[in-house]
């Protein structure tokens, strides 16, 4: 049985649009904005892969591979400066970090 | 002969030359003598042409400017004109020089002082001998540089600068008439040379002779002091009483003149310029001896008399009487140095005092300046077989042989002006030599050199009528001199009418000067000197001031103008463009400070409006693909 092309863009959409929502809302912990944007990452994977299988070219099979490597490294170096940041701030809010503010 | 026409003008030059460079590391003697000597020289180099004169000749010293068809070369020219001219100036300035070295020998600054004498007779020479207008435009800057110069010699005091100021930025409304006139005559004529447009005049059309004419004249007015741009002369007697008389006889002022006759064959084609000549000359004459009826500073009234004498040898230039201008040019040249030099004497007995109400008694105190002056009052008042008597009769004549209502009018007002002259002239002589002296001070000693000076000023100004005497006693030798310049008719009177406007001048003269003794001389003095101490009214206060002249000049053209500038300084310069500019660097602020109000450090914030922008752009495109897929 295939599933048609315009079902799958559908799915990542939504996948996507909650990704997005829990980036946006969630601001009390940092580590829910990383997975918000895992989410938001494996709804774009979604929709490489469906690409991939609608047109039979191996290309969007590869970049949903890469990404899954690219956001295992970017999941651990992340996770290690929200460490870092709770340490220093004793805090996870997003909202109470603004030191990119000027003065 | 080209060697002497050379010397007379490089000597002078050399002279300030010198003077300028190393005058300072001189002796003062060796200074002063080397300005006279200078023009010693050049009055030397002059005679020496004179006796070897005997025809117009024209000789290129070197090239000058040349571009295309156009060339200007240091080129002279010396014909009856410029030669007596040359004469006279050499001669004027040179006891003007002399008598500079006793005038200023108080004076620390007399380096300068004889670089920029010498300069100026070498400038105003240049003028009088050039054979091109380019060179004649270069020595007639010149004479206005020096007399800027000259008139603010005395700088520190902002009155004399500004008299300086004056002269020079009054000349130039002229200069700029006379510049156009230049460029034009170039434009039609193709060249530059006065012997050559003097010739071409006949191919020039009418209108355009007319036009050029007019712009001649109003440059010669700028120069010689003419209506309407006369009203920087009476404050040019802010410099020193020798350069006064320098600017008043020799140079400077009688350039306009000079220009106007060198020109002359070709202006005499438009009858209307000469009738604009005539009538400017006319107005001038009256003009300035009217304001010399009132003035109390001795050296206004004779400034105003050279504005008034000056405009004489217009209307004789506009009358075609060339003969009578140049003669009355020549003798005016040398009784105006006599009077002004005479002044100078007198300023210096009075303790640099120059009203001449609190003159008096100096008749006795100081009686070779009172002859010095009263032989150039008796010239300036044309009185009877004076130098000045035969040389305003000229004039007179030959606006009277003109005929026609417009020259009978002319010579109506010309010998009423004779008879103002007459007047204001022995009313001056009258305050300041009769009675008794007023001032509390004694009266100085004048220096014997400058008394000295007076005489042959006297002698020649007195005699001068000899030069060119009416064909009732014989004929002029000026006039036979300078026949070769005359144009057209020439004027010819019959003897009776001839006597008959010599009898017609001599009683204007006798009236003014009677006139003059009947309401100074005598009891009648102390009258007069009560009356000085009221203050002035209506018709005096009017010609006191100059007929306000610089009044309506401040209200016509100052006042517009520095409005004017006020208005392009604060509204246009201020407020338009340092307001826009000033306005949109604000608004670009304001749009900086908005824009740095967003970027508040929170992060939700930043990923709100980044979804946002995402948002946006993923509906442009939605909207792009259903448009293109509807249509």
């Amino acid at each position: 049985m295939t599933v048609p092309l315009i079902q799958i863009i559908i799915l990542a959409g939504i996948i996507f649009s909650l990704g997005l929502i829990c980036t946006l809302v969630w601001r009390s912990n940092v580590i829910m904005l990383l997975v918000g944007i895992e989410i938001m990452l494996n709804g774009a994977m979604l929709v490489f892969v469906g690409g991939s299988y609608r047109w039979g070219a191996p290309d969007g099979q590869i970049f949903a591979l890469m990404i899954i490597a690219m956001t295992s490294a970017e999941v651990s170096l992340a996770l290690a400066m929200v460490v870092y940041l709770q340490r220093r701030h004793k805090t996870v809010n997003v909202d109470d970090f603004h030191e990119l503010k000027d003065q | 002969m080209k060697l002497y026409l050379e010397l007379i003008i490089l000597l002078p030059l050399f002279g300030a030359l010198i003077n300028a460079l190393c005058g300072r590391h001189l002796p003062r003697r060796l200074s002063e003598w080397l300005a006279c000597a200078a023009i010693g020289g050049s009055f030397a180099a002059a005679l020496a042409a004179f006796s070897s004169y005997s025809s117009p000749v024209r000789i290129e010293i070197a090239s000058w400017l040349a571009d295309f068809d156009f060339s200007a070369p240091l080129a002279l020219y010396l014909d009856p004109l410029s030669l007596s001219l040359t004469l006279m100036i050499t001669f004027v300035c040179g006891l003007i020089h002399l008598y500079s070295v006793a005038y200023m020998a108080e004076d620390p600054c007399y380096v300068r002082y004889f670089a920029l004498l010498n300069l100026f007779v070498a400038a105003m020479l240049l003028l009088v001998l050039a054979e091109n207008l380019p060179l004649l435009y270069m020595g007639w800057e010149g004479v206005g540089f020096c007399s800027y110069a000259l008139i603010g010699f005395w700088y520190k005091e902002v009155k004399n600068a500004d008299a300086g100021r004056k002269a020079f930025i009054v000349t130039r409304v002229g200069d700029v008439a006379f510049g156009i006139a230049i460029v034009w005559l170039f434009m039609l004529c193709s060249t530059e040379s006065i012997v050559d447009l003097n010739s071409m005049g006949g191919s020039i059309p009418p209108w355009k002779l007319t036009a050029i004419g007019l712009l001649l004249l109003f440059g010669a007015a700028g120069k010689s002091a003419q209506a309407p741009l006369m009203v920087w002369l009476p404050d040019a007697m802010a410099g020193p009483t020798p350069v006064s008389a320098q600017i008043h006889a020799a140079t400077m002022v009688t350039a306009g003149v000079y220009l106007l006759m060198r020109l002359f064959p070709l202006i005499c084609l438009s009858p209307t310029v000469l009738a604009a000549i005539a009538i400017t000359g006319t107005l001038t004459a009256l003009y300035g001896a009217s304001c010399a009826l009132v003035q109390r500073d001795l050296k206004r009234v004779l400034a105003y008399s050279t504005i008034s004498q000056i405009g004489f040898m217009m209307l004789g230039v506009g009358a075609g009487g060339i003969t009578a201008a140049t003669f009355h040019l020549l003798i005016h040249a040398f009784f105006k140095a006599l009077l002004f030099l005479a002044a100078g004497c007198v300023i210096t007995a009075m303790h640099h005092e120059q009203d001449i109400y609190r003159m008096g008694g100096l008749r006795k105190t100081a009686p070779l300046t009172f002859y010095g002056f009263l032989a150039g009052a008796l010239c300036l008042a044309g009185f009877p077989l004076t130098g000045g008597f035969f040389s305003k009769d000229g004039i007179l004549t030959a606006v009277w042989e003109q005929g026609g209502t417009l020259y009978s009018a002319l010579y109506t007002i010309g010998l009423l002006t004779a008879y103002i002259t007459a007047l204001y002239t022995f009313r001056t002589l009258l305050l300041v030599f009769g009675g008794d002296c007023r001032s509390e001070h004694k009266t100085a000693p004048v220096p014997p050199l400058m008394n000295f000076i007076l005489l042959p000023l006297a002698l020649v100004a007195l005699a001068g009528g000899l030069l060119n005497l009416p064909t009732v006693f014989g004929s002029g030798l000026l006039s036979g001199f300078l026949a070769p310049l005359i144009v057209g008719p020439v004027i010819d009177p019959s003897h009776s009418t001839e006597l008959a406007l010599l009898l017609a001048s001599s009683a204007a003269a006798f009236t003014g000067i009677g006139l003059a003794w009947l309401r100074y001389g005598g009891g009648r003095r102390q009258l007069r000197l009560n009356e000085a101490e009221q203050p002035l009214g209506g018709l005096s206060a009017f010609l006191f001031h100059g007929w306000y002249l610089d009044d309506l000049y401040a209200l016509l053209f100052i006042h517009p103008f520095i409005r004017l500038s006020q208005f392009f300084w604060k509204r246009v310069d201020e407020q338009v463009i340092d307001g826009s500019m000033d306005r949109f660097a604000g608004l670009l602020g304001r749009w900086g400070m908005l824009l740095g109000s967003l970027t508040c450090g929170r992060v939700s914030l930043y990923l709100l409006s980044f979804a946002a922008g995402a948002a946006l752009l993923v509906g442009w495109l939605a909207w792009l693909m259903f448009s293109a897929g509807g249509g």
